[in-house]
């Protein structure tokens, strides 16, 4: 299979103490994975070193075959973003910020912008300050942004944050949809086990920065009912190992 | 270099979106034509001895001080703390760190665009100051030299620039980066005023460079020691600059 995104004993600890260490997993082409754990767990830790916003200690990140850290503009040509809180400037409108966006990818056009902003349903809002939008605006907007260069890979980190139940659907329907129609691969992270069951082929557990197990969701769903009771048995069994 | 310009692109852009650049340059337009104005009207008063164009001929240069030593570094301060700290602070930042761009070429692009803004600064107010000098009847003497002074002129300039993006790089806070330029700025002035013998090794010194080549020339080889130093201060900000910048985490 067409590997993707490989993580390789990748550590990134902060100076608190907090971060995730020694993570190491690959993603396959097609492939929706989600970093399910609870808040200060490393799922944000773990994306914001893939796309380079923060500098792994120690292991090596691989996207498309391309070092991470080494040859940013090559790994990261392929793949779109959304982490934490979209990075979007108050002052400018939804379209000028996809206008700028569009000037890193080569072929993006009016009418990519256009689309992506029908498909967050921005449409009509394409002309409005982004410091006038709501939370949920601003979500839908970081996903445009990210969906704009029609990437192969897309890092989302909490992407219904935010957003109201009709619109969460949308969301979650538009990932699988780009997965099964196009072959696009997520990494999706999320702190709700339901989102990620809903939405994904693959389970990554993360607790206190450390990676509990990385399965298909059938295998995690096998003896358990749900993902919840998955991640709570996988987190029983750490603290169980860690007082043996 | 596709991605390089792109970037350079959207930092101009952030630039002209944010209006207190355009309502600066106004204000800079309206001190050069009002110091044309002042000439007039002294003349006037002491019953017009003077020929407008002795008066107003080489205006374009006399301005020059007023633009290099206090307007224009007072411009590259402010945008370069808009696209370096006040975007880290705010977290915008991410926008141009997600994309497939390289932290160099990002570093250096926003100094490119912070040059570039007072490139274009500068050529505005050199025209406003000739079309006023031409209109109150100044004719067009000293027009040449002065816009080779300012040409001249954007070097030191590109050194500032410099200078200031490292300092960006150094706190976190967008309001205490400003005052830190502010400060190092005008300590470093004040350094080369009052003590002269530190005048020459600093790189605010040399802020005025056209006086180096346009009128009285050094001899080459003393001309080049100067070259020497403005390119190593020059070379030292960028590389401290870049090595910073590129550490940062947002």
């Amino acid at each position: 299979m067409d590997i993707v995104l490989n993580l390789d004993h990748v550590s990134k600890v902060y100076g608190n103490g907090r971060g995730a260490r020694n993570i190491t997993f690959s993603v396959e082409r097609g492939q929706v994975v989600g970093l399910l754990g609870p808040n200060g767990s490393g799922k944000t830790t773990i994306m914001k070193s893939i796309t380079g916003l923060c500098q792994p200690t120690e292991g090596t990140i691989t996207v498309f075959g391309a070092n991470a850290v080494d040859h940013r503009e090559t790994a990261l040509a392929r793949v779109g973003t959304l982490i934490e809180q979209p990075a979007l400037y108050e002052n400018l409108t939804a379209l000028d910020h996809l206008r700028m966006a569009a000037r890193y990818y080569p072929g993006v056009g009016q009418a990519r912008m256009e689309q992506v902003l029908e498909i967050v349903g921005l449409s009509q809002y394409k002309k409005e300050r982004c410091g006038k939008f709501s939370l949920g605006m601003k979500q839908r907007m970081g996903l445009a942004l990210a969906l704009l260069s029609e990437p192969e890979l897309m890092i989302l980190d909490e992407p219904t944050n935010g957003l109201d139940i009709e619109a969460t659907v949308e969301i979650r329907e538009i990932i699988i949809r780009l997965a099964k129609e196009k072959g696009v691969t997520f990494l999706v992270a999320s702190h709700l086990a339901s989102e990620i069951e809903k939405m994904c082929t693959h389970v990554l557990v993360l607790h206190e920065g450390e990676m509990l197990s990385f399965v298909t969701k059938e295998e995690a769903l096998r003896l358990n009912p749900s993902l919840e009771d998955y991640f709570l048995a996988k987190v029983r069994d750490k603290k169980g190992s860690v007082v043996l | 270099m596709t991605q390089f310009m792109a970037n350079w692109k959207n930092e101009l852009f952030k630039l002209r979106k944010r209006k207190k650049y355009f309502v600066f340059l106004i204000l800079g337009c309206a001190i050069c034509v009002a110091s044309a104005l002042r000439l007039v009207i002294a003349n006037l008063i002491t019953g017009g001895a003077m020929s407008p164009e002795t008066m107003l001929g080489g205006l374009t240069t006399a301005n020059l001080p007023f633009l290099l030593l206090l307007f224009l570094p007072l411009m590259a301060i402010m945008a370069a703390c808009d696209l370096f700290v006040t975007e880290q602070a705010d977290h915008t930042i991410r926008f141009s760190l997600m994309r497939p761009v390289g932290k160099g070429k990002l570093f250096f692009s926003k100094a490119t665009a912070v040059f570039t803004l007072c490139a274009i600064d500068l050529a505005v107010l050199y025209l406003v100051t000739a079309l006023t000098q031409v209109i109150l009847g100044g004719g067009t003497r000293g027009l040449g030299s002065g816009l080779l002074a300012c040409l001249l002129d954007l070097i030191p300039l590109a050194v500032l620039i410099l200078f200031f993006c490292l300092v960006n790089q150094l706190i976190k806070s967008a309001g205490l980066t400003v005052l830190l330029c502010v400060v190092l700025y005008v300590g470093f002035l004040a350094l080369g005023t009052y003590l002269p013998a530190f005048g020459g090794l600093l790189f605010t010194g040399y802020l005025r460079w056209h006086n180096l080549w346009i009128g009285v020339t050094l001899p080459f080889l003393s001309m080049l020691s100067r070259i020497g130093l403005l390119a190593g201060y020059g070379l030292v900000f960028a590389c401290g600059g870049y090595l910073l910048f590129d550490r940062k985490e947002a």
